[in-house]
């Protein structure tokens, strides 16, 4: 058995990834301040005071997950697992689940911090999988595991759905379909499950798109909609992701606004603090530090501004595989490729939506978007995979 | 050490997240430094504020400043239907609104059922909600729904008066009356405002690139005098109310200036509610109805006649016992009579008198009097819709023209035209150009526009027009046709007038048009009022229709506008009185 904790493994680290999560928290409490500054409500303090102290306590996380032996984590993952699925739960109790901009994602804790179970979700599922599919000696040749693979994920999915917050809840597939893909489950079990899940999501997508065109009432289109377990506000996003000149004052707005200051941005960007759609709220202030901070940043960095936050996360990306590569055993593998997953989801999800390629999904983007919970979660991910690194195989 | 298998697995990943990654920036790249005009374009259109600044229309005042029509803030409930059906909130809408306003929820869901619009107008346009019902709406918070404010014309007396102001229409453009003919100085200048807007639609002041400052509409002071005026609305009611007459108007106007101080029509209507009113109902008679003005009429070829020294006034003619062919055709005395004087023929009202003096007068002087009077032509009042009159130049004349155009037939005039020439005769023979605007005041202060008394013609000499006022006060004594006028104290001059009407084929036997028009104090006259009763029932002459009414508006009007009785039994004998006293 391995050492639980090494203090002294510290010179082990990979300091060029520590550097990219530095820089990549840097450009995020700088736009932060940036996109927050024209509010300057007393009551609730700027929110990159508020972003430090999340930095803070994510740093911390992160140097205490890389020091310690990730293997720990991974005999409590049912356990944490089991946690997760009850706060979301929990979620839905009054007084309990508090509610926010029409979504009940939070939990409140001693009445003080409010507290978004999804995120630690991501982390359960992530090690419950890597125990399940890197456990020595794990045979992945039935279907049966794959089954209790899809269980494990189908049941907070479902969960996060209802909240609803469908954006977070669809990043839990790649994340299986990575998992399992890395861990060697065969192409005849693995090609039927993502056909049948890519079906799934081109009949959500008709169901959507079709009655519109066909001219149904409003009603008996919700009816519809509710049928398949979504909201009209989740059909209206998609729907003006599909047609993009729908709307563009009420629904459409943000996803507008958001290329305007992209395009606005051009090479040089207009300058730090210097964008107009970001000063004047033309990308709504409740938005703009968090879901839409890359909008903040490509219209007032430009090209070079929003070409440098990608090439840092590719080279995250790229660095997190190499460290799936080296990792001692399967299951520190699948940890990272579950982690890098989880981090490509949210960028990608994200700067595709910012950008007008996927519609418009409540997903952050790591490091950079404002939100504790968040932060600290992709800290302690990233600090578990700094242990596979550290306990890495170095021969 | 890992398998070659998995290894390539983690390979064929890194190798599709990085080409979705090159996929993203490929789109950067487009939205960076691809085309930008065409965005650009888009944004200023959502930032571009242009809006007409609007301002108060100016004030119409009465001749003492009291306020007869003004601009007032109102607020209309206005909804976006789609963000109202996004919220499922279109029946609860409806509900409370119906509720809070008392009216039908029904007509509020059908016009909230418009998902394509954004905007409706929830209880109609030009409809409002007083402030308690508006703060009640606002602590509803119903997302959707918002008050906008509007300036609405209001008519603080409501149907005083309607006529003259008119109303303005839900374009903000003077349509009728006052409302309409003086729309350019109450408009005011719409401003012009080029801004830019942020993103909760609140305006950038710094990035204001254009302001014109809106101007306020100039108010206009009437002649009118709005107690005088509702001494004769009230006895204009009344006066139909007791007669069942279809229709009745009066004028009271200044004699030494031509200011009007009171033009009343009966039916009225509630200028504020102008759009639930028939056109018929909106018309200003006293400008715009033609009535052939019968025997008030007489007093215009006797004053021609007497100022031509054809005739004295103590000239006796034959009135033929009550009817008397002329070229064939009958002309009949409504009392037959034997023989009178000139004055005896104004006091009786005599048919057959007044055509033998138009005759003795002859056509083309006839004519040349009449036109001295006004007759026939515009008075160029500041009123839209005026008529001008009928009465046809002297070739166009039949031989018995002038013996039915002197008893006030063959000829059609504007009751304001009819006041006119009893006004020269009580003005000392000078025919002032009636007037109802004394002034225009732009918001800054200055002065616009001002009227100033002006003369128009001078039918008659002074001597004339005093014999003139005396024959005419003998109508109204014990003895003549008009002594309902009499007022106590005070010498009344006028004339009765009871026109058949005329239909299809020749002259009405029930329909008749009763009139009166006067002049008070007699020896000095200050004011001169006509009254007009269309179709009243029973009784019908203007006698006994009209002249109670002229006594009821002269009565309490010299009481109010302190005109002292120039009393003097010996008025006969005493000249005219020259001068005018102010008012």
């Amino acid at each position: 058995m391995m050492a639980r904790w090494s203090f002294h493994s510290w010179k082990r680290l990979d300091w060029i990834m520590v550097t990219i999560v530095a820089l990549l928290m840097a450009i995020g409490i700088l736009f932060v301040f940036s996109a927050d500054s024209r509010t300057g409500n007393p009551a609730v303090g700027p929110l990159y005071q508020k972003q430090l102290v999340w930095m803070a306590v994510g740093l911390v996380c992160f140097f205490v997950m890389a020091l310690s032996d990730y293997h720990q984590w991974i005999r409590m993952a049912w356990w944490l697992y089991g946690a997760a699925l009850v706060m979301l739960v929990l979620v839905f109790v009054p007084h309990v689940g508090v509610k926010i901009f029409g979504a009940t994602r939070w939990i409140q804790v001693a009445g003080l911090w409010v507290f978004q179970p999804a995120e630690l979700m991501k982390l359960a599922v992530v090690l419950v999988l890597a125990r399940l599919f890197g456990w020595p000696g794990q045979s992945l040749r039935h279907g049966r595991i794959v089954l209790l693979g899809l269980a494990l994920v189908l049941a907070p999915l479902v969960l996060i759905v209802k909240q609803p917050d469908l954006g977070t809840a669809i990043i839990f597939l790649p994340v299986l379909v990575a998992v399992m893909y890395a861990a060697g489950v065969p192409g005849r079990i693995l090609v039927p499950l993502v056909t049948a899940g890519g079906l799934v999501v081109v009949l959500v997508l008709a169901v959507i798109v079709i009655p519109p065109k066909l001219g149904w009432n409003e009603a008996r289109q919700e009816r519809l909609i509710r049928m398949i377990g979504l909201n009209p506000y989740q059909r209206d996003r998609i729907l003006v992701f599909v047609d993009s000149d729908r709307d563009p004052l009420g629904t459409g707005w943000n996803k507008a606004q958001s290329q305007i200051a992209i395009g606005s941005g051009r090479f040089w960007g207009k300058g730090y603090m210097q964008g107009t759609q970001n000063i004047l709220g033309f990308l709504p202030r409740t938005v703009a530090p968090n879901d839409f901070i890359f909008s903040v940043i490509a219209e007032e960095k430009g090209f070079m501004g929003s070409m440098t936050v990608l090439m840092l996360f590719a080279l995250m990306i790229h660095l997190g595989l190499r460290v799936a590569a080296v990792a001692s055993d399967k299951i520190g593998r699948l940890l990272c490729v579950g982690i890098v997953t989880i981090l490509f989801c949210h960028v990608f999800v994200n700067i595709a939506m910012t950008i007008g390629v996927l519609p418009i999904t409540g997903i952050p983007l790591p490091l950079i978007s404002y939100g504790g919970t968040f932060m600290i979660g992709t800290m302690t991910a990233l600090g578990m995979m700094q242990s596979v690194y550290i306990w890495g195989d170095w021969r | 050490m890992i398998e070659r298998k998995h290894k390539y697995r983690l390979i064929i990943s890194a190798v599709i997240m990085v080409l979705a990654l090159i996929g993203l920036s490929a789109r950067l790249v487009f939205l960076h430094l691809g085309p930008y005009t065409e965005r650009r374009v888009q944004i200023n259109e959502l930032r571009r504020l242009e809006r007409d600044l609007n301002v108060a229309r100016g004030k119409i005042l009465d001749r003492n400043g009291n306020i007869l029509a003004l601009d007032l803030v109102q607020k209309e409930i206005c909804a976006d239907p789609v963000v109202v059906h996004s919220n499922h909130q279109a029946q609860a809408v409806a509900l409370s609104l119906g509720n809070i306003l008392q009216i039908d929820s029904a007509t509020i869901m059908a016009r909230l059922n418009s998902p394509a619009s954004r905007f409706v107008y929830l209880i109609g346009y030009g409809r409002y909600v007083d402030d308690e019902q508006a703060s009640e709406i606002i602590r509803m918070k119903f997302p959707g729904v918002f008050l906008n404010d509007v300036m609405v014309r209001s008519y603080p007396r409501g149907a005083s008066m309607c006529h003259v102001l008119g109303y303005v229409n839900l374009e903000r453009e003077g349509s009728a009356g006052i409302e309409q003919r003086w729309d350019r100085y109450l408009q005011g200048v719409t401003g012009l405002l080029i801004s830019e807007l942020d993103g909760q639609r609140r305006e950038l002041y710094d990035r204001r690139t254009l302001e014109i400052k809106p101007r306020k509409g100039a108010d206009v002071t009437l002649t009118i005098d709005q107690y005088v005026q509702y001494i004769v609305e009230r006895a204009l009611e009344s006066a139909v109310s007791e007669h069942q007459a279809a229709a009745a108007w009066a004028i009271v106007e200044c004699v030494r200036t031509g200011e009007i101080l009171a033009m009343a029509n009966w039916p009225g209507y509630d200028a504020n509610q102008f759009r639930t009113t028939v056109p018929d109902v909106m018309r200003n008679r006293c400008v715009a109805n033609l009535y052939e003005p019968g025997s008030t009429f007489k007093i215009a070829v006797v004053a021609a006649a007497l100022n031509e020294q054809v005739v004295t006034s103590s000239q006796v003619f034959d009135c033929e016992r009550g009817t008397w062919f002329y070229r064939g055709r009958p002309l009949r005395d409504y009392h037959p009579y034997d023989k009178l004087s000139v004055a005896d023929v104004i006091k009786k009202s005599s048919n057959i008198g007044a055509a033998k003096i138009a005759l003795l007068l002859g056509d083309a002087p006839f004519f040349r009097y009449l036109k001295a009077f006004g007759i026939g032509e515009m008075t160029g009042i500041e009123l839209p819709g005026e008529e001008a009159g009928i009465l046809h130049p002297v070739s166009k004349w039949q031989p018995i023209s002038a013996t039915r155009i002197a008893i006030g037939h063959e000829v059609a005039v504007t009751a304001l035209q009819m006041l006119g020439v009893i006004c020269a005769i009580a003005n000392d023979g000078m025919l002032m150009k009636p007037y109802i605007v004394q002034r225009v005041t732009g918001s800054d202060g200055h002065v616009l526009f001002e009227q100033k008394p002006v003369v128009v013609s001078r039918p008659i000499r002074p001597e004339t027009a005093a014999e003139m006022k005396r024959l005419l006060t003998r109508v109204t004594e014990e003895d003549g046709t008009g002594r309902r006028a009499r007022v106590e104290g005070y010498t009344v001059g006028g004339k009765t007038g009871t026109a058949q009407k005329p239909i299809p084929g020749g002259y009405s036997d029930v329909l008749n048009m009763a009139s009166f028009t006067g002049f008070i104090p007699a020896e000095d006259p200050q004011l001169a009022i006509i009254v007009v009763l269309d179709e009243p029932k029973n009784v019908r002459t203007g006698g006994a229709v009209a002249a109670p009414v002229f006594k009821e508006i002269a009565e309490q009007s010299v009481r109010y506008l302190d005109i002292p009785p120039a009393g003097n039994d010996n008025f006969a004998s005493h000249a005219s009185g020259v001068g005018s006293r102010g008012m």
